[in-house]
């Protein structure tokens, strides 16, 4: 118990002094995980809609794969990609692996599907009346989707918190293609993996509990815009 | 001109409408009258385009608008046609950002879009309502908002499927008071479906039955969804249990169908009849309508209810009244199986 004590002791003496490193690396994993969530929202959200929405040849599959796509090991993505960006890899011109954007391009990957599939639970959850009478009145395609978006605002937003909290929490593929390289690519979960190993637990724990307060910063902001919310 | 042509549509591989033909005239008042699952709320939104058929097409003015070769109708087609909904919904945001809704996705400028709503909402007598969001309206008031919601965009074709569901007597006479004014305003053509013949016959220039997803060829009243037994001694007369009573009619037909029995066919008395009818039927006059000039339509129930229609003057020489006895009458032959 002792142990523990010292270790939550000494994490909160980094949080308060304001250690360079802990912030260094909490702020490089938000940095990483606005921008990967900010692509694959922005990529998966319209195509939960399209999916949710629109009936096509291989609609069916397209859905199977998204939903089997949520379960992809993280380390498995992380390596295809790995080859993908090393020196022989097809895109190892961009001089990509080990840095901060092949985490993002990993974590894109892996939360593209998440958003994808919740995004088109959402809109699938949504009264379809409501789509017909938006159409019905005249609204084109995007003006009938903004309208359904605005009533599935709710799960739209947690496909956000969701796709934001995986991808702070990942730590298999940022390993591989970051590297965990101090100061450039170390992200919170990696230096917690990194701390643990080497016996530092005060380190690991502050790490930790930064990782902690982000994703109860981002339910408690979710939850003030649902609050927000009218009929 | 709004038309199905050939339509037959299906949902997961089950036929729910098949008609050869169905227009809807510029300027008409038409009403579609059917019982519930009858194919009507699918009948108006194949005609909204709002959904496309499985087999045939739905034509706008001659020109393939959905269905057949045609590509998936843009809204610019469906502005044309706007839709209520048997159980409508509102939009996220208040009634005035509803009813400005439709007009906005046109591009109407704001000072156009208010006086355009002011005066709807006017019209319908909403105007109280227009700063309130859906959960604080009644299920009728909800209605009437659809309708204006509609009415606002100033569309060729009005399609309302059962519109005053939800409404008091009151809100109803609203209603069709202002979809009359409209219709006179300016060229609208309104389809309306409806399980309420009387609200039919009284605001429609044309009343249309839909039974089992198919137009029947009969009017609207009297249709009884049946399993007529297989043959019997003596020919084609079949008896047919309908309600409580037995109805003799004449068909080789067998199993489900519909049976209709025109109300022009039959005899109304005071006392049975000694005549070739194979149905006779003693019951109490439940309601008297006089829907169009010269004619009332005599409601009454005879283990079943039974629609006749007679002249103005041979209903007051019968004497009839609501409650009073009534004797109906008709021949096998004159009922339609179909």
């Amino acid at each position: 118990m002792d142990f523990l004590a010292e270790g939550f002791r000494r994490a909160l003496a980094l949080l308060v002094s304001a250690d360079a490193e802990v912030y260094g690396i909490a702020l490089l994993t938000l940095k990483i995980g606005l921008f990967a969530t900010f692509l694959a929202c922005g990529l998966g959200i319209p195509a939960g809609f399209v999916l949710a929405t629109r009936a096509f040849w291989g609609r069916r599959a397209a859905l199977t794969v998204v939903n089997t796509a949520l379960a992809f090991p993280t380390v498995v993505v992380g390596l295809l990609l790995y080859g993908l960006l090393s020196r022989r890899g097809p895109l190892g011109g961009m001089e990509w692996l080990y840095t901060w954007q092949a985490i993002v391009v990993g974590d894109v990957v892996l939360a593209f599907p998440i958003a994808a599939a919740l995004a088109a639970a959402a809109v699938q959850g949504v009264d379809p009346r409501i789509r017909r009478t938006a159409q019905t009145l005249g609204a084109g395609r995007w003006r009938t989707a903004w309208t359904v978006a605005r009533e599935a605002r709710f799960a739209l937003a947690a496909v956000i918190t969701t796709a934001f909290g995986h991808v702070v929490a990942e730590i298999g593929s940022a390993m591989t293609v970051g590297g965990n390289i101090r100061g450039q690519t170390r992200t919170l979960t990696t230096a917690v993996a990194l701390y643990t190993s080497q016996g530092d637990f005060g380190l690991a724990l502050a790490l930790g509990l930064i990782l902690l307060l982000l994703a109860l910063l981002v339910n408690v902001a979710l939850q003030m815009l649902q609050g927000r919310g009218h009929a | 001109m709004l038309e199905l042509v050939g339509v037959r549509h299906r949902y997961d591989g089950r036929l729910v409408l098949d008609i050869e033909r169905f227009a809807v005239p510029p300027g008409a008042g038409l009403a579609i009258v059917g019982p519930n699952g009858s194919g009507k709320s699918t009948l108006l939104r194949l005609l909204a385009l709002l959904e496309q058929p499985t087999e045939g097409e739905v034509r706008l003015d001659g020109v393939v608008v959905a269905g057949g070769q045609a590509a998936r109708p843009g809204s610019g087609l469906r502005r044309r046609v706007t839709l209520v909904e048997q159980r409508p919904v509102l939009l996220r945001g208040t009634v005035l950002e509803n009813l400005a809704f439709g007009l906005q996705v046109r591009g109407i400028g704001r000072t156009e879009v208010n006086r355009k709503v002011d005066g709807v909402a006017a019209r319908l007598g909403i105007t109280p309502l227009l700063h309130r969001r859906r959960h604080e309206l009644s299920d009728g008031e909800v209605q009437r908002v659809a309708v204006a919601r509609a009415l606002a965009v100033e569309p060729d074709v009005l399609l309302l499927d059962e519109p005053v569901s939800s409404a008091d007597r009151a809100a109803a006479q609203t209603l069709y008071r202002v979809l009359a004014e409209e219709r006179a305003r300016r060229p609208l053509a309104i389809c309306l479906a409806s399980h309420q013949l009387e609200d039919a016959y009284r605001w429609a220039d044309d009343v249309r039955a839909l039974a089992e997803g198919k137009l029947a060829p009969v009017t609207p009243e009297n249709l009884f969804r049946v399993e007529l037994p297989s043959a019997e001694r003596g020919g084609d007369l079949k008896h047919v249990c309908v309600g409580t009573i037995e109805i003799a009619a004449t068909t080789d037909k067998t199993g489900p169908a519909i049976l209709a029995v025109p109300p022009t066919d039959i005899f109304v008395s005071r006392e049975p009849l000694a005549s070739s009818a194979r149905n006779v039927f003693s019951g109490r006059v439940t309601r008297l309508a006089h829907q169009r000039p010269g004619v009332v339509h005599i409601t009454a129930d005879v283990g079943v209810e039974l629609v006749a229609v007679v002249t103005e003057e041979a209903a007051r020489d019968l004497g009839l009244m609501p409650g009073g006895p009534v004797v109906f009458s008709f021949k096998a032959s004159a009922v339609r199986v179909f």
